[in-house]
């Protein structure tokens, strides 16, 4: 076993010289603290990310999309494929998981101010892919065609619609008409196999090119700590072993879930019926929903419901550029402000996310 | 140095145990994985899922002054084409003891087998042991292919 | 006044006056009686009213005590003169609704006759529109009024079909009022038991009064007329069931009784289903008359067509003619019909195939009824199993919605097997059955794979998790031993 290694090894070294790479490898090295916990999360989320490539084409395999025959070929892939129960509970199961570890990473990464020079881009590729992950679950959602997924979308778009001056022209494309119909469902499906894949895989071979290049960020404090008194670990092997441990048991995890709680397919949606009552998006939506709910119809002079989705708008845009207004952080000092906002949000999101499941 | 030998094979011992345990680990592992993909890959008895309720065929597939019974989600539908052409649906189960209806073109009219209930054209029972009629279906024809769905 | 009249009326003041004591009470009676005469005062003669001390001011009003005619027929005395329209029934009202006078003359009559009238369908308005269509009179007569028990008044028992059907067999006034309202009913009548015995004499036998009630006549589509679907049996019942009354005629009382227990009887009595039969559904309504031997099958036929075909087909017709056996009341009864279970089907003592096959005695029809009864017994027990797996699947959260689906088609085939079992043809009744019993057990297989489905998933969960827990374990303890030599390396 060991020879064939090395001989492949040699014979690909001969000719890409992978030398120099291994040896910048080898140095890679992981920061031991009692934050360490938090530096699996990105790796989980990559994890999730493969496993739902995996199942998703193999899911594409037996999908038919369209209104006549969506829900029929994932009632199929249910009860007559081989495993096909497993592959598409997984698919569904992970596909909010992956959105949790994701949230879990970036908060970890926003606390730990990761994003700080030379991280920039970093953050700016993670935040982009973890809003085309949210466009992933939205999409992906109502490929099912069954009755929560179409007026959940119906709800989603019509929001989407109520953005100032482009939310028309946007709903309308998204829609592919002024309703939600069959060709929502093709231009979701799209979107989802293609359109979103693509733009992800750019964002994250970027994404880790550029962790694997810049290394592990450190926290601040180690600035303060002697570089001896900085515990650390070889990223290979030890860090990917146990990456690797994690892995292993997420994937059983998943596998559980599969078996025990298997993801419902509901009713057929009907394009005629009238939504059932206590419609509501996926609890990733939740806090911004349930926030809508909140908002009085009329602020001043502004429409509440465009009021609110300006301000997720613009939070949104300024926690992208965060890098770039958090100058303190990039000086290497600490910033509580910093802090106090990240467990705001935080906190908000946790507490509207439950009061919406709730209520 | 000698005794620092046998604790040496003993580890030897233990790395090669370990070893056989992580390598049938990652092989048992690797199976539990590639084994249902490869099941899954494999097509099962019925190739295709079949074509059900909202599309209901093709327009030239249903002759005149004929009914045929489609299935609609769990029910079944009657889809009636009239002797001028027009299509109309209705609900095929019978609302006396929820039998299938079918269309008899002798009777002009839509008649259950199991207690000779019969019902108009329009789905009202007309005679037999029928309380009530049946639900209607909306029918819209888009080209070449007939949908069924429900009446709002 | 001129002499002679004057004259006149001093003979008629003596006539009067040498009639005998109660005519001399009534003024008005005696001088009619030696003027004008008529209809009216010799039919008045014989009237209760007369015999009870009422004169003819009673209902047209007036003084009665009086010769004076001046004074007599005195509208400031009350004189109505002759009432038209419902002045006459509100003349008869004045006294036969007050309580306290009827007792006043002993009379016991009930009181409520003028207001039942009102409500009823003959208290509705005229085609002239100024009356109501029926007066009291109409059927009381105005002068001659007897009480019911007496022989020649127009409501005794044997004369009131004469008196209904005054109005009701002429299709020319009928018209006018209700065209499609049939005016044969005495034709009908006439050819039934009580018109025969009615004909014959019998007062007790039923009459018009007695199924339409008398001044509470109601269109038999009103729910509280006594005709009227669900009250029907009650109506028959009246007489039918009581055993003191019935007594000469010898027939049984208990057809209500038996009726309100039958699946007919509770359908229309406590479902009010009005799809199920009342009595005249199946004994005619004014030809009232149990259908014959060999017409039994079309009478239940009307309704339960597709049985009624299938056994006129079948061997036991002739059988059951032959025999003198009426056709579907043999096995099924004809009042107390129970639901038809499969008991009644086979071999066994409660079926009533038994009663005339056996295996030494038709034998042929013997190992026929055995051979359904087991069929539609299986069939029963296949869908229910069937059925049962597919729920246990279903609630395990297994996709099963095509079996579900088929299942439909076992239900339908076992109930056109219980139709089926009425041409008394084992090969018809299989290849019915058959179809059912091949539905369930491939909904049944279906349902079965499904539960295996769901321990193997189980399973292979559990195997999978071993597998990966192995693994694992393995993996870590040997990152532990990496870092432990890593940390020795270090030293």
């Amino acid at each position: 076993m060991k020879t064939l290694w090395s001989k492949t090894y040699h014979w690909i070294n001969e000719r890409v010289e992978l030398d120099g790479l291994v040896e910048f490898m080898g140095k890679k090295y992981v920061p031991v603290n009692s934050h360490s916990i938090w530096y699996y999360f990105g790796g989980v989320s990559l994890f999730l990310f493969i496993i739902q490539v995996v199942t998703g084409i193999l899911l594409l395999l037996y999908y038919k999309g369209g209104e006549a025959l969506a829900f029929e070929s994932i009632q199929f892939i249910m009860s007559k494929v081989q495993f096909g129960w497993l592959i598409r509970s997984i698919h569904s199961w992970t596909a909010n998981l992956f959105i949790l570890t994701a949230l879990i990473h970036m908060f970890s990464v926003y606390f730990g101010k990761a994003y700080r020079k030379p991280r920039e881009i970093t953050w700016v590729t993670g935040m982009l892919m973890f809003f085309l992950a949210m466009g992933f679950g939205f999409s992906g959602y109502l490929l099912p065609w069954n009755e929560l997924a179409f007026f959940a979308t119906k709800v989603g778009t019509d929001i989407a619609g109520a953005v100032p001056v482009v939310g028309k022209p946007m709903m309308v494309f998204l829609r592919g008409g002024e309703e939600v119909t069959g060709a929502t469902l093709s231009r979701f499906f799209g979107f989802h196999v293609a359109v979103l894949p693509g733009l992800f895989t750019v964002l994250l071979g970027i994404h880790l090119l550029l962790v694997q290049r810049q290394g592990m960020s450190e926290p601040l404090s180690y600035e303060e700590e002697s570089p001896k008194e900085r515990k650390t670990m070889p990223f290979f092997p030890n860090f990917l072993l146990r990456d690797m441990l994690l892995w292993l048991i997420v994937l059983n995890l998943l596998a559980i879930l599969a078996v025990f709680f298997p993801w419902e397919l509901g009713k057929k949606a009907d394009l005629f019926a009238s939504a059932p009552a206590g419609i509501k998006p996926e609890w990733y939506f939740l806090f911004m929903f349930q926030t809508l709910k909140y908002i009085p119809g009329k602020v001043f002079v502004f429409d509440g419901e465009v009021l609110g989705i300006m301000t997720f708008g613009l939070g949104g845009l300024l926690w992208l550029l965060v890098p770039f207004w958090d100058r303190k952080s990039s000086r290497g000092e600490r910033n509580r402000f910093i802090n106090y906002i990240g467990l705001f949000i935080v906190l908000y999101i946790i507490i509207l996310t439950i009061v919406g499941w709730i209520l | 140095m000698a005794e620092s030998t046998e604790p040496m094979d003993t580890q030897e011992n233990r790395r090669d145990f370990l070893k056989y345990f992580l390598g049938g680990g990652l092989i048992a592992w690797l199976a539990a994985i590639l084994y249902p993909m490869m099941a899954y890959l494999k097509p099962p008895k019925q190739a295709e899922v079949e074509v059900t309720s909202v599309k209901a065929g093709k327009v030239g597939a249903v002759e005149k002054d004929s009914g045929t019974i489609v299935r609609f989600g769990n029910k079944p539908v009657i889809l009636l084409r009239n002797a001028a052409g027009e299509f109309r649906a209705f609900s095929a189960t019978c609302t006396h003891l929820d039998c299938t209806v079918q269309y008899r073109k002798d009777m002009g009219l839509i008649w259950c087998a199991c207690h000779n209930g019969r019902y108009d054209l329009n789905g009202r029972n007309v005679a037999g042991p029928p309380p009530r009629p049946l639900d209607e279906y909306r029918v819209v024809i888009q080209g070449e292919d007939i949908l069924i769905s429900k009446k709002a | 006044m001129n002499r002679i009249t004057r004259m006149m009326m001093g003979i008629a003041l003596l006539v009067c006056v040498s009639a005998n004591a109660l005519r001399a009470q009534d003024k008005c009676l005696s001088c009619h009686e030696a003027t004008v005469g008529g209809q009216p005062v010799e039919m008045f003669k014989h009237d209760i009213h007369h015999a009870k001390g009422i004169s003819c001011a009673g209902c047209h009003g007036g003084d009665s005590k009086t010769e004076e005619m001046d004074q007599a027929m005195n509208a400031k005395a009350g004189y109505i003169g002759v009432p038209k329209g419902d002045e006459i029934s509100k003349a008869c009202a004045n006294c036969h609704a007050n309580a306290a006078k009827m007792k006043s003359f002993g009379s016991n009559l009930p009181t409520n006759q003028f207001q039942n009238l009102q409500e009823s369908v003959h208290g509705k308005l005229a085609t002239n529109g100024k009356e109501r269509i029926v007066q009291c009179t109409t059927c009381h007569n105005a002068h001659g009024i007897v009480a019911v028990r007496n022989a020649s008044s127009p409501v005794f028992p044997l004369n009131i079909v004469k008196t209904c059907t005054k109005c009701h067999a002429d299709a020319a006034f009928m018209r006018m009022y209700n065209p499609s309202l049939p005016v044969d009913q005495l034709d009908k009548y006439r050819t039934s038991v009580h018109g025969i015995r009615n004909a014959k004499g019998d007062a007790k036998v039923a009459q018009c009064a007695s199924c339409h009630g008398s001044h509470d006549i109601r269109n038999a589509k009103d729910t509280k007329s006594k005709v009227y679907a669900t009250n029907v049996p009650s109506t028959c019942a009246h007489c039918h069931s009581n055993a003191e009354y019935m007594k000469e005629y010898k027939i049984p009382t208990d057809q209500f009784d038996k009726f309100s227990k039958s699946v007919h009887g509770v359908a229309l009595l406590t479902k009010h289903d009005l799809g199920a039969p009342a009595c005249n559904s199946c004994h005619g309504n004014h030809a009232a008359t149990p259908p014959g031997i060999s017409s039994v099958s079309k009478v239940c036929g009307t309704c339960h067509a597709l049985n009624a075909d299938l056994f006129s087909a079948s061997p036991h017709k002739k059988a059951f003619d032959d025999r003198k056996l009426p056709e579907c009341e043999t096995c099924h009864s004809n009042h107390e019909i129970i639901v038809a279970t499969n008991k009644l089907l086979g071999v066994t003592s409660e079926a009533v195939c038994s009663r005339c096959h056996s295996e030494a005695q038709n034998a042929k029809g013997y190992a026929a009824a055995k051979a359904m009864r087991s069929l539609i017994d299986s069939l029963e027990n296949n869908e229910k199993k069937a059925s049962e797996l597919v729920n246990e699947a279903e609630q395990k959260g297994m996709e099963i919605s095509e079996a579900k689906y088929k299942l439909r088609d076992a239900h339908q085939a076992r109930l056109e097997s219980r139709t089926m079992v009425h041409a008394f043809n084992e090969g018809r009744f299989r290849e019915v059955a058959s179809k059912g019993l091949v539905v369930s057990a491939t909904v049944s297989a279906e349902a079965t794979d499904a539960l295996d489905e769901y321990v193997f998933r189980r399973i292979g969960l559990g195997l999978a998790t071993l597998a990966i827990t192995i693994l694992a374990i393995s993996l870590y303890v040997y990152i532990r031993r990496i870092e432990r030599r890593q940390a020795k390396g270090v030293q």
